[in-house]
């Protein structure tokens, strides 16, 4: 169980500057991710907390003592590495059990411990086989079983599901979520998917060139983005984004078309309007605040993909709930839901959004 | 599957269906008769040829006392005093280089493996002995050792560990530690560069995962460096053995095999009774059994690999 407080954190290689000033409080038990583009600096972040890279300024603090210095067999956390480094050299009862063999635990006791993981993650009639006759599935849950062994304070995860196919990575998604309900322990979690952080986080960290973007909960960042990067990166589809100049009481796209935006503030500084693909209604042609043309029309089952174009604007796309019968070059009526309307200044802050949440 | 059943004859083809045991005994082998050729006249033939004559009588100064001797040649060596000396002195000449070459060695590849300035120059350097002729750095080796000219024998008489600065290759008790010395700087290079390449195959991330489980760096030493290092270091150990165990130039430039055959090892006993007293016969006798204990060795310390070996 820990509380991890992290104060101003800088990393540094060499001269250059990749993390600065990253301030974040994770509570006991949380389960913390840290999300954001290749080269964001999550997993330098997720290392430096394990003590696996150096910290080159500011603070670490678990439980309110300083770790800066601690090397990480000090810290009491375990890892679960995106390659699952597993000992190839072993097999997946030594795996499994290598800290406390290193520990020197009685040999009973050892045994004893790792089959009651290996029962929890349905690995008993594997503890003989070696790494390289397990399936990548197996191997990445020898590494998480590696990891509660330990019984540690706190869980790190680097990007754990990357190497899994897309049912297998489900499957270990919810198993990770149970895992966390069952031991109650601080973790986190770094993925590159947003689905994964949508899906398990307490909190998510957006992480872009070094710096925080935004830390909330999911549908935090998914209704309130703070920015133009989260607002795109979160939320699949990508939202869209359509310039526009400020006018009286809304904001104008441009195409001429009036949106009308009267209670949010300060609207001069609008330079762009963003709105998700699930926020913009389609209604039959004329009838819309403005008419658009469906170019490609992707139908999912559940949902209708349509990328449309709009004159004077550009590319849209539009997501429809269930199986609309329209067609390429289709005519349509396409009308935004304001309450979902997202504005952002011309340096991509968000200006405020016209959410209504239940009123 | 297709190519098997050969139910396709094109137009013009009568060629009846091969009969089972050309296609398996004999094609095979016709198609590996190039390489098979090449292996038995470069490498079979003399072997043949040269343990044959460890069953003649085949020396230079008695030429018409040639011919089939059985066993003979084997009985003599029996009998022979200088044999077992020098049977004795290969054991201590092949340990003690090698132990020396392959400890040095490791520790010269953990250190370059490491990351500091004029890494690139280091590498280079430690790799230099190895391109060496070795006539010549016998030679150097044996004028250091010499009192009159090289520094050494000064230099332990001043540590303590020789009474006056004598040359030790003309002291049959310490003689052999000269060419050991020299074989050992020539060495260390070999061991160093294939280690350091074995060593650099382990993926960091094991170290990683291993500190994460609190392994301190000795323990992550013996229980991922190691065993990564096992299937390099038997193989490279079993080559080292069997060449230095051959390799009779250091001591043949530095020693000639003395004083008092103190330094003679197997293969410069081979090489003195073949080219010095001309009796080829003996010489092969010699020969044989060398190649027996080394045989013996090589299938000992390949079975050790197969039981080690695990990744």
């Amino acid at each position: 169980m820990a509380r991890m407080e992290i104060k101003n954190l800088m990393k540094r290689y060499g001269q250059t500057e990749v993390m600065r000033d990253i301030n974040l409080d994770i509570k006991d038990g949380e389960f913390i991710v840290l999300v954001g583009p290749s080269g964001c600096g999550k997993s330098t972040l997720l290392r430096m907390i394990a003590g696996l890279e150096p910290i080159s300024g500011g603070e670490f603090l678990i439980d309110g003592l300083r770790m800066n210095d601690m090397r990480p067999r000090d810290r009491d956390i375990a890892m679960v590495f995106q390659s699952y480094a597993l000992y190839p050299h072993m097999d997946v009862e030594r795996n499994m059990g290598f800290s406390m063999e290193i520990r020197g635990d009685d040999k009973i006791k050892r045994k004893q411990r790792v089959l009651e993981a290996a029962k929890v993650l349905g690995l008993e009639n594997l503890l003989s086989r070696y790494p390289k006759e397990l399936s990548g599935g197996q191997r990445q849950r020898v590494a998480m079983g590696r990891a509660i062994i330990r019984d540690p304070r706190a869980f790190l995860f680097d990007e754990p599901l990357s190497n899994l196919d897309a049912s297998l990575r489900v499957e270990m998604r919810l198993e990770i979520a149970r895992l966390h309900k069952r031991l109650g322990a601080t973790m986190v979690y770094v993925t590159h998917d947003q689905v994964e952080a949508l899906t398990l986080a307490d909190r998510i960290v957006v992480l872009e060139g070094g710096n925080i973007q935004q830390v909330g909960s999911p549908l935090e960042l998914y209704e309130r983005p703070a920015n133009r990067f989260v607002a795109q990166f979160i939320g699949s589809p990508t939202m869209n984004i359509i310039p526009v100049s400020p006018a009286k009481n809304g904001v104008t796209l441009a195409n001429g078309t009036k949106i009308s935006l009267s209670d949010m503030l300060d609207l001069n500084a609008a330079a762009e309007l963003g709105i998700r693909p699930e926020h913009i209604d389609v209604l039959p042609y004329g009838t819309g605040d403005f008419d658009a043309e469906s170019e490609v029309v992707e139908h999912l089952g559940s949902d209708t993909n349509l990328f449309v174009r709009v004159d004077g604007i550009g590319p849209l796309m539009v997501r429809v709930h269930g199986n609309v019968p329209n067609q390429p070059g289709d005519k349509i009526g396409l009308r935004f839901q304001l309450h979902n309307t997202h504005i952002f200044s011309a340096d991509g802050q968000s200006l405020g959004q016209r959410i209504t949440l239940a009123a | 599957m297709i190519a098997n059943t050969h139910t396709s004859v094109t137009s013009g083809e009568t060629r009846a269906r091969r009969s089972f045991y050309w296609r398996y005994m004999v094609e095979p082998y016709f198609y590996l008769s190039p390489a098979l050729i090449l292996i038995g006249v470069v490498m079979l033939v003399p072997l043949i040829v040269g343990i044959s004559y460890s069953f003649q009588s085949i020396a230079l100064l008695k030429p018409f006392d040639t011919g089939w001797v059985g066993l003979e040649n084997y009985a003599a060596l029996w009998d022979d005093r200088k044999f077992w000396l020098a049977l004795e002195n290969t054991f201590r000449w092949t340990i003690g280089s090698l132990s020396l070459q392959f400890l040095l060695g490791l520790g010269l590849a953990l250190l370059l493996n490491t990351q500091f300035r004029g890494k690139r120059l280091f590498q280079a350097l430690v790799f230099l002995p190895w391109a060496v002729p070795t006539f010549l750095s016998a030679l150097t080796w044996a004028w250091l050792f010499n009192p009159v000219i090289g520094p050494l024998p000064h230099w332990l008489h001043d540590l303590g560990l020789l009474s006056e600065p004598y040359n030790i290759l003309g002291d049959p008790d310490l003689a052999i530690w000269g060419p050991i010395t020299a074989n050992v700087w020539f060495g260390v290079p070999f061991f160093a560069i294939t280690l350091l390449a074995a060593l650099q195959s382990i993926p960091s991330e094991l170290y990683e995962a291993a500190e994460m489980d609190g392994a301190s760096a000795w323990q992550c030493f013996t229980k991922i460096t190691l065993p990564f290092l096992a299937p390099m270091i038997a193989i490279t150990v079993m080559l080292r053995t069997i060449w230095i165990a051959n390799f009779a130039d250091m001591i043949y430039v530095m020693t000639g095999g003395g004083p008092a055959n103190s330094t003679q090892i197997l293969s410069s006993y081979i090489f003195t009774t073949a080219f010095r007293k001309l009796d080829f016969g003996y010489a092969s006798a010699i020969a044989v059994a060398l190649l027996g204990l080394l045989l013996i060795y090589a299938v000992i310390l390949l079975f050790v690999r197969q039981k080690l070996v695990k990744v």
